[in-house]
């Protein structure tokens, strides 16, 4: 009788500046079988096409919280709310509420404010203890500043809701009683945000939707109101900050990078997307779907009705029928249509504003300074474990 | 070459009017618009790549339309 396990998911980083060793063979087959966090079993769908078709695919439902769907972790109920239903037309409902503040024009509007945000930063920076470490000092700070003046949530609470987010995010870090505590703690931190936002209505998103839903109960009622403003103030500042820390702590590591951007500005866009497409913060755990109905995949294998899937974005990143030489960080990279930011109805409502945010980030800081180098060498930054989101817990930086 | 969108299927990526700002524009939704049908020869190429990299495929071009 076999016992074969299914590999381990997600795989591991090694070395910590390049994608995963594992990655180099997922492309034989449409998917592969994995083990998660939990113990549970999931398929993994790795071939590009395959991944951008599945996300765009009716016959996957994001309603995960059905007792046979495979759980993330043991010890977290990561997405699962059985209270919300996150498949049209509901969700087309709550989504065009959301994208109407995410139009390019809403977004750019924005652009003054980011970049004088990302200045202050820079300017503290300058003035403060060397080396630095980048997360603290810029990563985190920046897209915080920004998710806060969108939603009208007090930046000066961050502290507060930032360590309830790590919780609220973490797979097998913590002991269950605590990811629990952290889970209430946030949810009562917008309960009273909500609240209050409602005797005192300002210009930001979360009035709007207080507006929105105070109206019409039928569009939006008070738990969706909640989990709502919840998702977005998590999803505006967690995965944004870990790539602005951990896409420029991997390009550090390529001085002759650094200087090739620094005498061609034009290079920057397409190296945030390179390092979008190279470095994914949160392997793909958070896209856990479930089939509603057989599904045939590329390779002629069938996914069977009530399968729990995952979606591999890091896989279909570096598959070489689409990208030449996958594995290379090529910053002049053309036709980088990455999957990072999904593809599909459920495409990332906060993709135009991380783009913007990443490009003012990366070109800033190596204006600002045109010698930062890492402090301390690549091999050794460490790679945060046991929560959802995996890049770099401590980025020193010099220059 | 005709530019045709489909604002039913557009999930406001933004992806087509950052790359092509005259072809390209969206309304008080964000859902996609198309502002010239008929772009210049030499935007055609960029045309195709915005075609491409729509995560919905909801902008497509009609050759010699």
């Amino acid at each position: 009788m076999s016992t074969h396990t299914p590999p381990r998911y997600p795989f591991a980083w090694t070395p910590p500046m390049q994608m995963p060793e594992a990655l180099k063979d997922v492309h034989e087959s449409s998917a592969m079988e994995v083990t998660l966090p939990s113990g549970d079993t999931a398929t993994l769908v790795t071939r590009y096409q395959d991944v951008r078709a599945l996300f765009a695919d009716k016959r996957l439902s994001r309603n995960i919280a059905r007792p046979d769907c495979a759980r993330i972790s043991k010890d977290n109920d990561l997405f699962m709310d059985p209270h919300i239903d996150p498949d049209p037309p509901k969700h087309t409902q709550v989504r065009s509420l959301v994208t109407k503040a995410f139009t390019a024009r809403r977004i750019e509007s924005l652009r003054p404010y980011v970049q004088e945000v990302a200045d202050e930063l820079l300017d503290e920076m300058a003035a403060g203890p060397r080396p630095a470490e980048l997360n603290e000092a810029f990563a985190f700070p920046l897209p915080i500043k920004v998710i806060c003046k969108l939603l009208g949530v007090p930046a000066e609470d961050r502290d507060q809701f930032r360590g309830y987010v790590d919780g609220f995010l973490a797979v097998t870090k913590l002991p269950p009683e605590e990811i629990g505590r952290a889970r209430q703690n946030l949810w009562k931190y917008l309960g009273d945000l909500i609240e209050d936002k409602r005797k005192h209505p300002a210009d930001d998103l979360i009035s709007e939707f207080i507006r929105v839903r105070d109206e019409d109960d039928n569009r939006m009622n008070e738990h969706e109101l909640h989990f709502w403003c919840q998702g977005l103030l998590i999803a505006g500042y967690v995965t944004t900050a870990s790539q602005i820390g951990t896409g420029t702590a991997v390009l550090l590591h390529r001085p002759d990078l650094v200087r090739e951007i620094q005498a061609d500005w034009s290079l920057v866009p397409s190296t945030v997307e390179e390092l979008l497409r190279t470095q994914i913060m949160g392997s793909s755990v958070g896209t856990m779907r479930y089939a509603i109905e057989d599904i045939p995949l590329s390779d002629g294998t069938v996914i069977k009705k009530g399968t729990s899937v995952l979606l591999s974005e890091e896989g279909a990143n570096c598959d070489p029928r689409v990208f030449d030489k996958p594995f290379e960080l090529d910053i002049r990279r053309q036709e980088n249509h990455h999957m990072t930011f999904g593809a599909g109805i459920h495409y990332c409502v906060g993709a135009a504003l991380a783009r913007m945010e990443l490009q003012i980030a990366t070109e800033s800081l190596l204006r600002r300074f045109p010698d930062i180098h890492l402090a301390k060498p690549a091999e050794s930054l460490p790679r945060a474990l046991g929560g959802f989101m995996e890049g770099f817990t401590e980025i020193p930086v010099d220059w | 070459m005709r530019v045709v969108a489909n604002s039913a299927t557009c999930a406001v990526s933004s992806l087509c009017v950052y790359r092509l700002p005259g072809v390209f524009d969206q309304d008080e939704e964000g859902l996609v618009l198309v502002l010239d049908e008929h772009p210049d020869t030499g935007l055609h190429e960029e045309v195709r790549r915005a075609v491409r990299a729509c995560p919905t495929n909801s902008i497509r071009v009609v050759e010699n339309g």
